[in-house]
């Protein structure tokens, strides 16, 4: 419930144990490693500049191992669920870290395969591509019975050739007799002929061939795009036979690559192998070293360090020492919760997280948060449905990401709230209790809220909304003051927090006991004046101290007292911020509105009809309203609760800016494994 | 004079369909103008598609605030079930002034809202851990359409009980 207390840590190993230190380390996951402030000296250097080659080799690997994955996934239809992305990582030991080592070689070469014979199979279906071409350029001239190339006999010039249109032997021989008068005689026939083309085999004497030629061209006469040495038909056959063995070929290693699929494990192992491996050499940057040792500086949270010590002296010959972290540095900030309160950690940390002399406010947003997500939605349908949903989505998928697992936990608390709230407004797929018994059974059955329907008494629920904002804004007016007690700035405790808990609680107090503001909100009680009164001073007493202490820090007199002017300007800003929470009604309404909306078309649509086709109607209509309608509110609900929290909460008291703790740990780098000996701790 | 005194359902019907009418064109362009930047955003990494979706759809609440607004009104004039009681020309003038906030600042917010969304699905492009940030400035425009819808609901409500 709380921010971890940080120690740094000081490890100093011998060198010939570097690589075991750190492999443990990693699998742990419990040090942050800080690159060392001190500089080199003639014994101790930083880094280890030649590892980077090291380093573009792992990174090579982890490439080969993806791309080898995704062709597998490609070739190999795996079934997967459109949830599986939830399954989270598989278990892994320590042990099988190790004996990986020889196996790595091995899969690196698989991978490399596995691209390899991608590779072949697709510069197979180009060569495929390309014949097809030739095929097809080949079937006007089945009927040819000589090669294309065929150039004529001993005493005779043959052309084999295409000519635009659509041309007949009459056109060709007058083609003929008209540009070659001298030609000889000459032979043509039509291959074939189209609208487009024709094509046409002419022979004539060889003596005259340059005269044929010249008329031909006149024609528009050109040599096929293509070479043949064999009869077209006969060729495109071969073409043919090439293909289908083209083919075969693809299927050979496409099914050699399936054959693979049995080191997929392996593949995903190398990934994460290397990946560690990427991080480990990234740190050894890190490290300080000397001839024989080196030494190791980061952070570590406190409650680890007892068993890591003891667990170091176990395993190693070196010395390691915590202390806690100097005053002028800020150490990484790491958040414990329990299950409650721990999916606020990722809204928190959407923002920011706690920075110097700031608590962990997640226990109080996470009841804040689920109350106010649930006056917003404020369906009971919908709750449940979003209990349900991420219920059994945690319940079939138990090591899911733990990020993944938050967000769904989050919601499910939101669910339990949307229920409740849904209950007390009467809200179940807005009116569909009193809507369906009306429209199908004919009673007035409807299912009555537990305290009142918005929609009838609007005000009611506008003064409750400020009710729950001034709730919310003095919790965090509280935390503020706890905060700076806790830094033993009592007086900054007193003026900034308790003048303004005077000043803002005395109006509201003296608001309630004026008779015409309690009859415009539609309160049924008026204070007495004597309250009202005290009120009024009491918050007199408040807006004379903040207007004494606002400018505090600045010493001139005139200056201070015009800036104390200016911060008890600051009140319009409670004022937008309490009015701000009259979203709540406006959100919540719409919810309940909309899927009245849904309920009434569905009624009229299916209600007109009648019967079992307009049960359906109705059915149909139902599901796809309330369908958008809960995803929208959701969306509005889930914005607007991080607006009341960023802004109206955090605004009182928080801003943030620590860095987060992020710990040399197997589990930031790995894809596709989660080593035992972290799920453990 | 009793022309105009037959026209109350007209202007009550102008107001609702004023109210369903402009937030509900402003949502169309804005949510068009966000999903075109969106789905830039997607081209480069497909990952980000949930984020930038949620980033696209912000400025397309205020086209339901509006149909929240016509529908109670239509229901409240007796047009969707309901009483069948006439409306006076001065009622139907009062539903259509309790309809404009809604209508006029339902338009105008979710033009805005919409240009800070588009920037903020730049903001999420490039700095994806920003996210809880980059919802945050278009939610702060939606602020004024809330406080619009919050009026229009409150007066159609009270122009409901009135005897006029």
């Amino acid at each position: 419930m709380a921010i971890e207390q940080m120690k740094c840590i000081r490890l100093c190993g011998l060198k010939k144990d570097r690589k075991k230190i750190l492999e443990w380390l990693q699998l742990r996951g419990d040090v942050e490693v800080m690159k060392p402030a001190l500089h080199k000296d003639s014994i101790f250097k930083k880094g280890n500049p030649d590892l980077e080659g090291q380093r573009s080799t792992f990174s090579q690997n982890i490439k080969y191992a993806d791309d080898a994955l995704k062709i597998l996934n490609a070739e190999t239809s795996v079934k997967r669920s459109p949830f599986s992305s939830l399954d989270g990582k598989k278990e892994a030991t320590a042990k099988q870290y190790e004996s990986f080592s020889a196996k790595h070689d091995r899969t690196v070469e698989t991978a490399k395969r596995i691209k390899f014979l991608e590779d072949e199979t697709a510069q197979a279906n180009a060569d495929i591509l390309k014949i097809e071409v030739q095929l097809e350029a080949l079937k006007p001239w089945f009927t040819l019975d000589v090669p294309l190339d065929f150039q004529g006999t001993k005493s005779t010039a043959a052309f084999i050739g295409t000519m635009p249109n659509q041309w007949t032997y009459e056109r060709i021989a007058a083609l003929l007799a008209h540009n070659a008068p001298q030609g000889g005689p000459a032979e043509a026939e039509i291959i074939s002929s189209s609208p487009e083309q024709t094509c046409v085999f002419v022979l004539c004497e060889k003596e005259h061939r340059a005269e044929v030629e010249k008329a031909l061209a006149a024609g528009g006469f050109s040599h096929p795009p293509i070479h043949s040495e064999k009869p077209p038909k006969e060729q495109s056959s071969a073409l043919e036979r090439e293909i289908s063995a083209k083919k075969d070929f693809i299927l050979n290693k496409k099914s050699a690559i399936c054959e693979c699929a049995k080191f997929r494990s392996d593949l995903e192992f190398l990934a994460d192998y290397d990946s560690m491996r990427y991080e480990k050499y990234g740190v050894i940057n890190r490290l300080m070293q000397g001839k024989r040792t080196f030494f190791l500086f980061g952070y570590i949270p406190a409650d680890k360090t007892a068993s890591f010590g003891q667990e170091l002296s176990n395993k190693f010959d070196a010395a390691v020492e915590f202390y806690d972290p100097p005053k002028q540095e800020e150490p990484p900030v790491l958040l414990k919760n329990n299950n409650f309160a721990s999916p606020m950690e990722s809204v928190l940390e959407a923002f920011s997280l706690p920075g110097i002399g700031e608590i962990d406010p997640s226990a109080i947003m996470a009841v804040f948060y689920y109350f106010l997500f649930g006056m917003m939605l404020g369906d009971a349908a919908y709750g449940i449905i979003m209990m349900a949903i991420t219920a059994v989505l945690m319940h079939k998928h138990k090591h899911m990401a733990e990020t993944m697992q938050r967000t769904l936990r989050m919601f499910f608390f939101c669910g339990i709230s949307t229920t409740f709230w849904g209950f007390m407004f009467g809200s179940f797929f807005g009116d569909a209790v009193g809507v369906i018994s009306k429209t199908f059974f004919n009673s007035s059955v409807a299912l009555p809220p537990i305290w009142f329907e918005p929609i009838n008494k609007p005000m009611k629920l506008l003064v409750f909304c400020f009710l729950v904002g001034l709730i919310h804004l003095f919790t965090g007016l509280g935390i503020n003051f706890y905060q700076s007690w806790k830094a033993k700035k009592y007086k900054d405790a007193i003026y900034d927090v308790v003048f303004w808990y005077m000043l803002v609680g005395g109006l509201v107090v003296l608001l309630l006991s004026i008779k015409s503001m309690t009859g415009t909100f539609g309160i049924s009680f008026t204070l007495p004046s004597s309250v009202g009164n005290a009120a009024g001073w009491i918050a007199a007493i408040g807006a004379i101290g903040i207007v004494l202490t606002g400018g505090r820090s600045s010493r001139n007199p005139f200056k201070r007292f015009l800036k104390g002017l200016y911060s008890l300007y600051n009140i319009t800003g409670y004022l937008s911020d309490v009015l701000s929470y009259s979203r709540l009604l406006a959100l919540g309404l719409a919810t309940s509105v909309i899927a009245s909306v849904v309920n009434k078309m569905a009624a009229m649509a299916g209600g007109g009809i009648g019967g079992f086709i307009g049960a359906i109607i109705f059915i149909v209509i139902f599901l796809v309203g309330h369908t958008m309608n809960i995803l929208i509110n959701m969306l509005g609900a889930y914005v607007h609760t991080n607006r009341l929290q960023y802004v109206e909460f955090f605004g009182k008291f928080y801003s943030g800016g620590g860095e987060k703790f992020t710990p040399f740990s197997a589990d930031c780098s790995t894809k596709y494994y989660q080593f035992k000996e972290e799920r453990k701790s | 004079m009793n022309i105009f005194n037959n026209l109350g359902i007209v202007f009550a019907l102008l107001g609702a369909v004023l109210a369903a009418l402009m937030p509900g064109i402003a949502s169309a362009k804005g949510v068009g103008a966000a999903g075109q930047a969106a789905a830039g955003v997607v081209t480069d990494d497909p990952a980000k598609f949930g984020k930038v979706l949620v980033l696209q759809l912000l400025p397309g609440t205020q086209g339901i605030y509006g149909l929240l607004i016509a529908f109670i009104t239509l229901s409240q004039i007796g047009i969707m079930g309901g009483s069948t009681t006439p409306i006076s020309a001065v009622k139907g003038l009062l539903y259509l002034c309790s309809c404009l906030p809604m209508a006029i600042v339902g338009y105008k917010s979710a033009l805005d809202q919409a240009k800070a969304s588009i920037s903020s699905i730049g903001l999420v492009a490039k700095r994806p851990d920003q996210f809880g940030k980059a919802m945050i400035f278009p939610a702060m425009v939606e602020t004024y359409a809330i406080l619009a819808l919050l009026v229009s609901i409150l007066s159609i409500g009270g122009v409901g009980n009135l005897h006029v």
